[in-house]
């Protein structure tokens, strides 16, 4: 037996799918979750879901915090730019054609990657900390915006129904928002973002960012154009958001400004860094656990105390501090320990 | 529209709100300049200030009633024992992290604190006590006036950046805490303690952001949540004074109230409610595209 895992060539190396386990893993475990709606209904069904649509925004995240290692304060605005985008365009249509969900989804993505490439734009000076305020500023002024009934004409009105009965695409495949097809739809479309996540950390792009991240002076000196990648980041980032943002709308079935506040930001960042910055595995992993605490402590402290809900977002700051003190890469990576340990056992080596 | 004595009242409530800005403002510049930590949880802890004194002076958390001044004393005191704990307990193990890791812990604190507060105290609006509310003014020419709060915020504000920079030029911890900002290391040869130092900075930064918290409040009549938002007005103020330097925060900090009060006067009509919360952060939005290092940020050199 060997004392070790070796890779024999590059493509075994950066291949999706690297040992026998993981393909059976692949075989057994995909079923699942196409399956596991014949086991399971109602709220835990639509709580899965929201998982599923949680983890797009969060692997968008990932992309620009993990990847490019920007740190972007402005989730919920995203989102929201999504959400309200896609419900003006599945209530008046684009253009007064109806487009579908799947398109105006992805028109809403569209804009919100537009909008944080705008934001984006100080990082040709800046960094870091700056990047952060910008962003925090966009948080508030884009509340502000959704709040304010004189920008009617744009955004569409403050509160508002999403169309439940619309067509998948164009006018075919028409849905009604059941929470089976609302299950299928994230389904599919987190397994895609996912895979694309995968993917871009595999190619150059991903290379990229990532050497921007680890020390951007040194890859600009290496001959990376860092401003035009972290734009990329951005604009990739922003859509996957944006794409979460206009789903979530659809799911929730009707919009204001209090779901996207800097709380849905902060508790990415908790679903993020809890799973482990920069993979993909984390951020899905972040997100599921997450939302099973949140879940659990929900009914918990309600069951405590009427108003004793306010005690969650300081769960979740402690979980964050705690997370960051003992182990900053986060659960996948205390899990890999784990692994090694078990491995090498008895021996220290 | 644009008469001599509105636009000069208007002035007079800027400048007063900015001073108010300008304690909470210095308190984040001062931690920035000694540790390095950017607290993004500044608005929060101002926040903390605020409810500070309702809940000593109320019976409504602690059941304490104490008298109103006492009750100031004992959340600056509280301010400062914060600042200690907070170092010890939570930023000691993030000496030498990544700035995410230390902007995440500090927003992780905000929302830890906001939680808390509206568990202990309730999502309303808490009214001071009488004592707190003075009624007093002092006339100005044009028929304008200024009220206490802002009143008093200005000369408190002036004497904490007075008093700020002799401490940091005349007294021997004050010159520590600029050696150990200029390099910790050459700091720790020549035998400073930095442990030392950096809760001496908390400790100061937290007490001067509950002053402000308070004075906040006083403006306002009472403590309500709306406070935290100024914790975001401040970046507009501590960047274009440029991030480590108190007295371009102060200056930041009378622009930014300015700025609001000037934009919730004109620019209300032109878009909407809350135009004044806005015009600060496109004036931050343009300072970092503009002028990110500010009037008199020291701009760093990187090397690899």
């Amino acid at each position: 037996m060997p004392c070790g895992e070796y890779f024999t060539s590059y493509g075994s190396r950066m291949g999706l799918f690297r040992w026998r386990i993981q393909r059976i893993a692949l075989v057994l475990g995909l079923p699942i979750p196409f399956l596991a709606p014949l086991a399971v209904q109602g709220g835990l069904l639509s709580t899965i879901t929201q998982i599923y649509i949680f983890a797009i925004a969060v692997l968008g995240l990932n992309v620009i915090l993990g990847y490019a290692g920007e740190i972007v304060l402005a989730q919920g605005a995203f989102m929201a730019i999504g959400a309200y985008a896609t419900t003006q365009i599945l209530a008046d249509g684009l253009a007064g054609v109806q487009i579908g969900l799947l398109p105006a989804i992805m028109i809403g993505g569209v804009l919100a990657a537009f909008v944080a490439i705008m934001f984006g734009i100080p990082s040709f000076r800046v960094k870091g900390f700056y990047i952060a305020i910008s962003t925090l500023a966009l948080q508030f002024i884009s509340e502000w915006f959704f709040n304010n009934g004189q920008f009617e004409w744009l955004h569409g009105g403050t509160q508002q129904a999403v169309p439940a009965e619309v067509g998948l695409i164009g006018q075919w495949f028409t849905i009604t928002g059941s929470d089976m097809q609302l299950y299928f739809i994230s389904l599919v479309l987190m397994l895609l973002f996912a895979l694309i996540s995968l993917n871009l950390s595999r190619s150059g792009m991903g290379k990229v960012f990532r050497a921007i991240h680890d020390n951007d002076l040194s890859a600009a000196v290496l001959g990376v154009n860092v401003f035009r990648n972290k734009l990329l980041a951005f604009g990739i980032g922003g859509f996957m958001i944006g794409v979460a943002g206009g789903l979530f709308g659809y799911y929730i079935g009707f919009i204001s400004p209090s779901y996207f506040t800097l709380e849905l930001t902060l508790q990415h960042y908790v679903m993020l860094l809890f799973g482990g910055l920069g993979r993909v595995w984390g951020a899905l992993l972040g997100v599921g656990i997450v939302t099973a605490i949140q879940e659990f402590l929900d009914r918990f402290l309600q069951s405590v105390a009427a108003n004793a809900t306010s005690l969650e977002p300081v769960f979740f700051g402690v979980i964050i501090i705690v997370v960051l003190a003992v182990e900053p890469k986060g659960l996948l990576a205390a899990l890999g320990q784990l692994k090694d340990y078990l491995r090498k056992w008895p021996f220290a080596y | 529209m644009v008469d001599a004595s509105t636009f000069l009242s208007i002035s007079i409530a800027g400048i007063g709100l900015g001073a108010l800005y300008a304690l909470v403002a210095m308190g984040f510049s001062l931690i920035y300049k000694v540790t390095g930590v950017l607290n993004f949880a500044q608005g929060q802890l101002a926040l903390l200030g605020a409810y500070g004194v309702v809940i000593f002076a109320t019976p409504t958390v602690l059941g304490l009633n104490l008298p109103a001044v006492v009750a100031v004393l004992a959340t600056i005191v509280g301010g400062l024992l914060l600042g200690i704990i907070l170092e010890r307990v939570v930023f000691r193990h993030f000496i030498g992290e990544p700035v995410l890791s230390v902007i995440i812990v500090t927003l992780a604190l905000g929302g830890i604190i906001t939680g808390l507060l509206r568990f202990l105290v309730g999502p309303n609006f808490m009214s001071y006590p009488a004592a707190l509310n003075p009624g007093w003014s002092i006339d100005l020419p044009l028929g304008t006036s200024i009220g206490a709060s802002f009143t008093l915020g200005v000369v408190l504000s002036l004497v904490v950046v007075v008093s700020l920079m002799l401490f940091f030029r005349y007294t021997v911890t004050g010159s520590i805490l600029r050696a150990a900002a200029a390099d910790e290391q050459a700091a720790m040869v020549l035998g400073v303690s930095i442990e030392r130092t950096i809760i001496i900075a908390w400790a100061l930064s937290i007490a001067i952001t509950s002053i402000g918290g308070i004075l906040l409040a006083m403006a306002s009549g009472g403590a309500g949540f709306t406070i935290e938002a100024v914790g975001i007005i401040i970046f507009a103020a501590v960047v274009f004074g440029g991030l480590d330097s108190i007295p371009g925060a102060f200056l930041g900090a009378l622009v930014v109230g300015l700025l609001q009060e000037y934009g919730s006067f004109y620019a209300t009509d032109v878009i909407g409610p809350g135009a004044g919360e806005i015009l600060p952060m496109v004036f931050l939005l343009v300072v970092i595209l503009v002028k990110p290092r500010g009037l008199f940020g020291t701009e760093r050199i990187e090397r690899i």
